[in-house]
């Protein structure tokens, strides 16, 4: 059994598909905490941006949408999103074409339903980050998903926000992406020091009202709230705080 | 600035309208302008009733001159009164919108001057929104009846959607609790809206020149009026199909008003939720309104509408997975728009067993009395067995249900039935 050793990186792990694909015994992990036993091989692969293109331009022959999915797949927190990916792209090969719609394919149930994780979490916090102002106008907006979001967020809000600053810090995995009215830039972020602007908490206070306001009373359904907005999430949010 | 007193006021008189959906518009920000719209809707809370908070619902005024029934804001209430200026409305927006609370503007007004004073302000904060403030993010805007079809179209060509309620589901209950409202008043406007619309369309006008690119939506109050939920049903089909509708909202009735003229009791969570069953039925799943509920019937308590249509068509049943045509799957209970599509997929690769379909995460709870996979049955034989089976899961779904009645003594009367 070889153990391929990737990054995390998208071309890292493309790379790795190159070395890997003839053997048939190995896996492609992310994770660096495996257990290893007897006749157990590590490769630590280094990134080699031509494999990778190679890989990538069969790839998108293959499939237009294929390398969209596994760059979603590749996001995920899940242990076994290489191998998955990996999967997913030998049986793209084998069948010589797209394989999204074999939906009862246990290859392809993985696939998607990964794919709907990173999704779902990035569409979801589309609408729970929340952003506040510093004194020199910049938004920022800190908060921990359990995916690799950041990247899909910032493009979101650069749409939204032309022109406009903003920090989106991931706490847990200490990233940040910065916009400077003009581009994105992802960098390592460890603590941020903000000194809020002057009518942050006006507005902050604003829409706890509202959000104490449009509330039905009559029609509690707390269940349905939780199961929408996850309590891991609510400590960034005003009105839940 | 805006204080949070008035905003509760105003928040306050504007949250029984149900929508708050930001789908459907396609709207694009232009450079250094701020927002747009996403096509499939964001929603950024929810509040402890369980619904999504998409955009800043309030209304510009709540000092009506109409006196409608059911409204707690009608002329002869005694309650307070107060309004803000467009200004306040586009920088509370904007302040909201960055700081990623919100989708949009969801704005309504009380009837404080003429119908078409009224409406004149509204229409001119949104274009100051737009305009002044560059905002480009997603607008409903709810018309005001009576006012001048020039002013509305005028509207319309700087929002994503509008809407019209109307209020009750006939023109004789209309008569009744909204007296200054008529069926026209409120039914014209629509259809200019959607002649409007179709014209755009015809004429291959370019997307972002269009009016209310999410079109129009409407509302009625449920249990207020004696209607059987078949009148209400045909009303919104008719609603979908000639007027291009793209929600109707049904806001089940909630005393919140005294009157000799209501009824003193709320209509209940779950003939709602029964409303809505049927209306996606009508839309999504192909039925017509004649096959799901008698025009004079109220829909089933014990089962759900596609449940009751299958228990009363069980000589259609079971389908093969294997071959039932896409129409036939989408009437299967339990198998939804998602899983039907799901299933025409997959099989194109194999024959689909029960296993498969477990993995494929289609729910085979109800589902399994009505199909078979390669030929195999795991139902039960009997209709009478499936209706046992089948209300036992509508029993457990109903105790589940009772935690959204507010008070002890509602949810007694759920359990002996008089809901």
């Amino acid at each position: 059994m070889t153990y391929y050793l990737v990054d995390g990186s998208e071309d890292c792990f493309y790379t790795a598909v190159f070395d890997a694909y003839k053997n048939s015994d190995c896996i492609i992990t992310s994770e660096r905490d495996v257990q290893l036993g007897l006749g157990f091989e590590v490769i630590d692969v280094v990134t080699d941006r031509n494999k990778a293109d190679r890989v990538k331009a069969k790839i998108n022959a293959l499939d237009r949408g294929a390398a969209e999915d596994i760059s979603l797949v590749l996001k995920s927190n899940s242990a076994l999103k290489e191998s998955t990916a990996f999967g997913y792209i030998k049986l793209i090969i084998q069948n010589g074409g797209a394989v999204r719609s074999m939906l009862a394919n246990p290859t392809v149930i993985e696939m998607t339903e990964i794919r709907t994780r990173v999704f779902g979490e990035s569409h979801r916090l589309k609408g729970l980050l929340r952003f506040m102002e510093n004194r020199d106008g910049i938004m920022y907006a800190p908060y921990s998903p359990d995916n690799d979001v950041t990247e899909i967020l910032a493009l979101h809000f650069a749409s939204r926000f032309d022109g406009r600053p903003f920090v989106i810090h991931d706490i847990k995995r200490k990233i940040a992406a910065m916009y400077d009215g003009n581009e994105i830039v992802m960098t390592y972020a460890g603590d941020a020091e903000i000194y809020l602007s002057e009518y942050e908490n006006y507005f902050q206070n604003l829409w706890k009202q509202y959000y104490n306001s449009v509330n039905i009373e009559s029609r509690p359904h707390p269940k349905q709230m939780r199961g929408s907005m996850p309590v891991r999430y609510w400590k960034f949010l005003p009105e839940k705080k | 600035m805006l204080d949070a007193e008035r905003l509760a006021i105003l928040t306050e008189s504007a949250k029984y309208d149900v929508s708050c959906s930001s789908s459907g518009s396609k709207r694009t920000n232009v450079k250094g302008g701020l927002g747009n719209a996403s096509v499939g809707g964001i929603c950024h809370s929810f509040t402890p009733d369980g619904r999504c908070i998409s955009l800043l619902k309030m209304l510009m005024s709540n000092a009506c001159l109409y006196d409608c029934e059911y409204c707690p804001n009608r002329q002869s209430a005694n309650v307070r009164r107060t309004s803000v200026t467009p200004d306040e409305i586009c920088e509370l927006t904007i302040n909201f919108y960055r700081r990623n609370y919100i989708e949009g503007l969801f704005l309504s007004s009380a009837v404080f001057d003429t119908p078409n004073r009224t409406m004149e302000l509204l229409c001119e904060t949104v274009i100051k929104l737009r305009k002044v403030y560059g905002f480009n993010g997603y607008i409903h805007l709810k018309g005001i009846p009576h006012a001048d079809d020039a002013l509305i179209m005028r509207a319309a060509k700087f929002v994503d959607r509008m809407s019209f309620n109307v209020e009750l589901p006939s023109e004789k209950s209309l008569k009744l609790l909204a007296p200054q409202k008529t069926k026209d008043s409120l039914l014209l406007p629509m259809k200019k809206l959607n002649n409007a619309i179709l014209y755009d369309k015809e004429n291959k006008v370019r997307t972002g020149n269009r009016v209310i690119p999410a079109g129009q939506t409407t509302q009625m109050i449920i249990g207020a009026s004696p209607e059987s939920d078949g009148q209400i049903l045909r009303l919104t089909e008719s609603l979908y199909r000639k007027m291009g509708l793209k929600r109707v909202y049904y806001s089940s009735y909630v005393p919140v008003v005294q009157s000799p003229k209501l009824p003193a009791s709320g209509a209940g969570l779950l003939r709602e939720h029964r409303l809505y069953q049927a209306d996606w039925l009508i839309r999504f799943y192909g039925f017509d309104v004649a096959e799901i509920c008698e025009e004079g019937e109220n829909l089933s308590v014990e089962f759900d509408p596609k449940c009751h249509w299958a228990l009363k068509n069980m000589h259609l049943f079971p389908v093969e997975i294997n071959t039932a045509p896409l129409e036939m799957l989408l009437r299967v209970p339990g198998i939804g728009a998602r899983g039907a599509y799901r299933i025409t997929n997959a099989r194109k690769y194999g024959k689909l067993d029960f296993d498969n379909l477990a993995k494929m995460r289609i729910i085979l709870k109800r589902a399994k009395h009505f199909i078979t996979c390669k030929g195999k049955f795991y139902g039960s034989e009997s209709g009478n067995a499936v209706k046992a089976a089948l209300l036992l899961d509508g029993i457990k779904e109903s105790r589940e249900q009772l935690s959204i009645f507010s008070d002890a003594s509602v949810a007694l009367s759920a359990l002996s039935g008089e809901i």
